[in-house]
C-alpha cells in the first residue's frame, strides 16, 4: 500500500536568475513499513527530495500524495497541521529545543496535538526508554552526546505517530558507534511498529543496512534497487 | 507555555540587563514624576494659600491698570452673597494702588495692599511670612509690611519711616507716612520687592470717603467649586469680573500646562527607550532562534502559536520589568511622600525662585495605572514586528547546513 507517492516532481531553485534543476520528473513510490535510503552525490537532490516528501517546501511542478492525499496544493496553515499529524522529522543537526529536556522536547510535539497530560507522559517516558535514554529523562541537549541528541530526536519524530519518517543525513554528524547504535534502534522500530523510514545519506554503512535504495544523479532517479531481506 | 518562560531564562545576562534597565527606567521615571508632581503642587498650595486664594473679584480693568478708582463698585452685596455661600470657607477684602515707597535712600515703585488683619489672617496664611517685627494686628499708627529684600536696599528696620505716595479715586496725589511694623519674607523674592501691606482702613481714609476695595478674595471649602462659584458670581453681579486661581495667576498656568508638557515628555522618553530594548532583545532573540523555530514550524507548530509565544516572551519579561519597577517606585514614594526630599544641596537656586526645597513627591493611582497601560501597550507594539518576522520563518531554516 502506497503512502508516500510522487508524481513528475521537479524543483527549480531561483528560475528567474541561475536556475537549478535540483529535482528532475521525479515519481516515486513508498509502501508501509520501507526503510529506505535516498543516496547520492552532494548536490544531486536528496535534501530537495526530502523537504517536497515533507512539505516543508513547494515543488515547481508536479506533486506529492501521502495517504492518496495530494499535499503540494494545501493551505500553508493546512500543511502545517498535516506535518503535525502525519510526519515526522529527524534532522541532520538533531534541532532539539534547547530549553527543553529530552521528556519535553518528545512531549512537546504531543502537547501540539492536543493529547491528555496523561497520555503525553506515558509515551514520551515509554519513547525515551526504547531509544535507551530511561536514565537521561530529564537532561537538557547540552548534558547529551550527539547520538543521544539524536535518538531524543527520533524519539520526537515518532511521538507524533506519523506515517512515515522523513531523516535527513541523521548520521552525518555522529561518529560510527553512535551511527549504529541509531540504525539499531530505528530498525527495530520499523521491524517491531512497522514504522516507515526514508532517510538520505552519504553513508555507505547506513546504505548497507537499507533494504531499499534510491540513487539519485542530478536531481534525477539513477537507480533504485529493493534488497532481498535475508 | 512553558517555552516562552524557559526562552527568557536562556540568557539570563541579556534578559537580565532588559529587566534591570526596565526596573530602572520606570523607577526613575515615576520618581520624577513624583517629584514634579510635588513641586509643582507645593508651590501651587502656596500661591493659593498665602495669596491668590481659590477666586478673586476685580473691577474689570482693574488687574492690568491698577487705579485707585477701578474699585468694585457693590463690594456690600457681593460680600454679603459670599457670606452665605456655603462653598466659601472665607473671604476678606482688600484696597489696592500702585504707587510709590520712599524712604531716606531712595524711591521705588511699589503696589501698596490695603488688607483687614483679622479676616486676611483667617483667609490667606501671609500672616505666616513675617520674619521680624508684628503683623498688620500692631498697635503702633499706620503700621507697613515691607519685603526683606526691599528693606535691605532701602536700609530700613523696624520702627523705620516710609512715605507711600498714590493716586486717589479722583487721581489725585496723595502721600502718607507709615511705620515699618514688620518684615516678611515670602516664597517669591520678586514679590516681596513690588508689594507693601497696610491696613486697608488706613488706606481708604487717604483715598476715598467712604469704604473702597478693589479686590476681593476667597478661600472655598473644595477648591473644585472655584468654576461655579465664579460662574454665579459673574452671572449675578455686574461691573465685576470674578476669576479663579487658574485664570488669575499666569504662574499656575504655566506649571499646570508646563508640567504636563514634561510629564509627556518624559513618559515619552521613558516609553521610546522601553520599546527600542525590547525591540533590540526579542530581535537578538529570534536572530539566534532562526533554525529552532524552523525546526518548530517543521514538526507542526502553527504560525499563530509561535506569534504568541514570541508575544508572551516579551511580555513576561516586560511585566515583570515594569511592575517591579512601579512597585519600587510606589514603595519609595510613599516613604518621601513623609519625609520628603531635601533638593537644598543640588539646588540652591530653586529658593532664589521661590520654591521649596523639600519637596513631597506624590504621584496619582491614575498616573499609576495609565503608566501601566502604557507599558502593555508598548510591549505589545514593539513586540508585534519581532513576533510576525517569527512566525514568518521559512520551515526550510530547520533544515539549513551549519
Ligand atoms: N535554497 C536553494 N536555492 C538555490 N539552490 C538550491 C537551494 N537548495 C538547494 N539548491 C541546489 O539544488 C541542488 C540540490 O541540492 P540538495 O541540497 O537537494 O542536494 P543534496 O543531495 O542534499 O546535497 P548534499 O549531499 O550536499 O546535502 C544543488 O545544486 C543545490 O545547490
Ligand atoms: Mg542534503
Amino acid at each position: 500500500m502506497a503512502i508516500l507517492e510522487t508524481k513528475n516532481l521537479s524543483k527549480i531553485y531561483n528560475p528567474d536568475t541561475v536556475p537549478v534543476h535540483a529535482l528532475r520528473d521525479v515519481s516515486i513510490t513508498i509502501d508501509k513499513g520501507e526503510f529506505t535510503a535516498v543516496r547520492g552525490p552532494s548536490g544531486s537532490g536528496k535534501t530537495t527530495l526530502l523537504n517536497m516528501l515533507g512539505g516543508l517546501d513547494r515543488p515547481s511542478k508536479g506533486a506529492v500524495y501521502v495517504d492518496g492525499k495530494e499535499i503540494t496544493n494545501m493551505k500553508d496553515s493546512d500543511l502545517i497541521d498535516f506535518r503535525l499529524r502525519n510526519i515526522g522529522f529527524v534532522f541532520q543537526h538533531y534541532n532539539l529545543i534547547p530549553v527543553f529536556t529530552a521528556r519535553e522536547n518528545v512531549s512537546f510535539i504531543m502537547l501540539l496535538q492536543n493529547r491528555s497530560k496523561e497520555e503525553i507522559r506515558k509515551r514520551a517516558d515509554s519513547l525515551l526508554e526504547q531509544v535507551g535514554l530511561g536514565s537521561k529523562k530529564d537532561s537538557r541537549p547540552v548534558q547529551m552526546s550527539g547520538g543521544e541528541q539524536q535518538r531524543v530526536a527520533v524519539a520526537r519524530a515518532l511521538a507524533s505517530e506519523p506515517m512515515f519518517i522523513l531523516a535527513d543525513e541523521p548520521t552525518a554528524n555522529l561518529d560510527t558507534a553512535a551511527a549504529m547504535n541509531l540504525l539499531d534502534i530505528m530498525e527495530k522500530m520499523n521491524r517491531d511498529q512497522n514504522v516507515t523510514f526514508v532517510f538520505s545519506t552519504h553513508d555507505q554503512r547506513v546504505i548497507d543496512r537499507a533494504r531499499r535504495v534510491i540513487t539519485m544523479v542530478d536531481g534525477a532517479i539513477h537507480k533504485d534497487e529493493e534488497k532481498v531481506s535475508p | 507555555m512553558t517555552i516562552s518562560w524557559r526562552n527568557i531564562w536562556r540568557h539570563p545576562g541579556r534578559s537580565g540587563v532588559l529587566l534591570a534597565s526596565i526596573i530602572a527606567g520606570l523607577w526613575a521615571g515615576v520618581m520624577i514624576i513624583g517629584l514634579m508632581n510635588g513641586m509643582f503642587l507645593q508651590r501651587m498650595d502656596y500661591l493659593i494659600d498665602s495669596e491668590i486664594t481659590h477666586a478673586q473679584v476685580h473691577h474689570p480693568e482693574f488687574l492690568t491698570e491698577g487705579y485707585s478708582r477701578l474699585y468694585i463698585p457693590n463690594h456690600e452685596e457681593i460680600d454679603e452673597w459670599l457670606r452665605d455661600d456655603t462653598r466659601v470657607r472665607s473671604h476678606t477684602l482688600r484696597t489696592i494702588t500702585d504707587g510709590m515707597l520712599q524712604s531716606p535712600v531712595k524711591t521705588s515703585g511699589t503696589r501698596i495692599r490695603g488688607v483687614d488683619p483679622e479676616r486676611e489672617r483667617e483667609t490667606t496664611t501671609f500672616h505666616e511670612n513675617i520674619i521680624d517685627g508684628e503683623y498688620l494686628d500692631s498697635s503702633i499708627r499706620n503700621p507697613v509690611l515691607v519685603g526683606k529684600r526691599l528693606a535691605d536696599t532701602h536700609n530700613l528696620e523696624l520702627g523705620d519711616r516710609v512715605v507711600l505716595t498714590f493716586e486717589d479715586v479722583n487721581n489725585e496725589l496723595t502721600s502718607a507716612a507709615f511705620n515699618i511694623a514688620g518684615i516678611f519674607e515670602s516664597a517669591s523674592p520678586q514679590y516681596d520687592d513690588a508689594n507693601v501691606f497696610v491696613r486697608s482702613e488706613d488706606m481708604i481714609r487717604l483715598i476715598a470717603d467712604r469704604p473702597i476695595f478693589h479686590e476681593i478674595a476667597m478661600m472655598l471649602h473644595n477648591e473644585d467649586d472655584a468654576e461655579a462659584v465664579t460662574a454665579g458670581l459673574n452671572e449675578r453681579f455686574s461691573g465685576i469680573e470674578a476669576q479663579t486661581w487658574y485664570e488669575l495667576s499666569p504662574e499656575i498656568r504655566m506649571m499646570v500646562e508646563f508640567g504636563g508638557a514634561m510629564l509627556f515628555i518624559i513618559t515619552m522618553i521613558i516609553m521610546l527607550a522601553l520599546a527600542f530594548g525590547i525591540l533590540n532583545t526579542m530581535l537578538m532573540a529570534l536572530f539566534e532562534r532562526m533554525r529552532e523555530i524552523g525546526v518548530l514550524l517543521s514538526i507542526g507548530m502553527s504560525r499563530i502559536r509561535i506569534f504568541l509565544m514570541i508575544m508572551l516572551e516579551a511580555t513576561i519579561l516586560t511585566l515583570t520589568g515594569a511592575l517591579a519597577g512601579i512597585g519600587l517606585a510606589w514603595l519609595s514614594i510613599r516613604k518621601l511622600s513623609e519625609s520628603g526630599i531635601n533638593l537644598e544641596m543640588f539646588a540652591t537656586g530653586l529658593a532664589e525662585i521661590g520654591w521649596d526645597h523639600m519637596i513631597y513627591p506624590f504621584v496619582e493611582g491614575s498616573e499609576f495605572v495609565t503608566i501601566v497601560i502604557l507599558v502593555i501597550t508598548i510591549t505589545i507594539l514593539a513586540t508585534l514586528y519581532p513576533a510576525v518576522k517569527a512566525m514568518r520563518i521559512n520551515p526550510l531554516e530547520a533544515a539549513r547546513d551549519t
